[in-house]
């Protein structure tokens, strides 16, 4: 063996790393608005969002080689961001886990029908009594460990088996977490709906 | 309830998940065809999560776009592979 092959092989070899990282780079940064859309309805503000989406991306790119290339990167990243939001979550005892009153799942359109004040409303004129702001706002009030699910699986369209993957959590919790999560969501809905 | 149907209202998440077995989906849809009342609350539902994913849609701004951008290892140092 000749002293100047090693060398070679050495120089080919930290420029491939290279590449990848670049690759790796460039893949997360293509999925940058799809982990906003998540971050900024897990929490409240949005500068809390885009602290949040720059410190997973930081994260992601210092830990890169951590990645399993062929694996889902969108669930990855998501990963990094929850943990992270958990850990703030933790330090900052933010809103407090109340276990809140649950009704139905048929709660909200009961409400919001007997509003309009006529039988056997179109469901189109229904869903017309709530508003923009009044989901964003309601989204915001529903407690963590049910918001975390309907985002991600309501808002980001990760399937139950991503979410439970991110959230490191068995694929049962998730459903239960939805189905319980959103039926809290409609609740609070329903009061602001009938309120203003 | 109006229509006095808890199995259909319990039924709801689970059969727009498509997580039901064939039976269970045969029951619900035998019940939703006889039953105008949970049918509307059902279609209400699959409404309501289309104009939740809708409301809670931001977009990101470019300033945190740029930031993420400049967190690169490469930033114009090594060329971007060519694909």
């Amino acid at each position: 063996m000749s002293e100047t092959a090693p060398t070679a092989a050495e120089t080919r070899r930290i420029a491939e790393v290279a590449r990848d990282r670049v690759r790796f780079e460039e893949e997360a940064l293509e999925l940058s608005d799809q982990v906003y859309r998540v971050a900024r309805r897990l929490v409240a503000s949005r500068e809390e969002a885009e602290d949040l989406v720059q410190e997973t991306y930081a994260r992601a790119f210092r830990s890169w080689h951590q990645y399993r290339p062929g694996t889902n990167l969108r669930a990855w990243l998501l990963r990094i961001l929850t943990n992270l939001n958990i850990d703030r979550g933790r330090r900052k005892q933010r809103t407090p886990d109340t276990q809140p009153l649950e009704e139905g799942d048929y709660f909200l359109y009961n409400k919001l029908e007997s509003a309009l004040g006529n039988e056997n409303p179109n469901e189109e004129r229904v869903i017309e009594r709530l508003s923009q702001n009044a989901v964003v706002e309601a989204l915001a009030e529903v407690p963590h460990v049910f918001r975390d699910v309907v985002v991600l699986v309501d808002i980001g369209e990760f399937s139950y088996a991503e979410a439970a993957q991110i959230l490191d959590i068995p694929v049962g919790t998730v459903m239960s977490r939805l189905h319980r999560g959103r039926r809290v969501l409609k609740q609070i809905l329903a009061e602001k709906a009938v309120t203003s | 309830m109006a229509c006095g149907c808890d199995d259909c209202e319990t039924m709801m998440q689970p059969y727009l998940d498509g997580v039901l077995s064939d039976e269970e989906v045969r029951e619900a849809r035998e019940h939703l065809s006889r039953c105008p009342g949970c049918d509307r609350r059902y279609r209400f539902e699959e409404d309501l999560r289309r104009f939740v994913r809708v409301a809670a849609e931001e977009p990101m701004p470019d300033e945190l776009r740029e930031r993420l951008v400049g967190l690169r290892s490469a930033q114009g140092g090594v060329q971007p592979p060519a694909v």
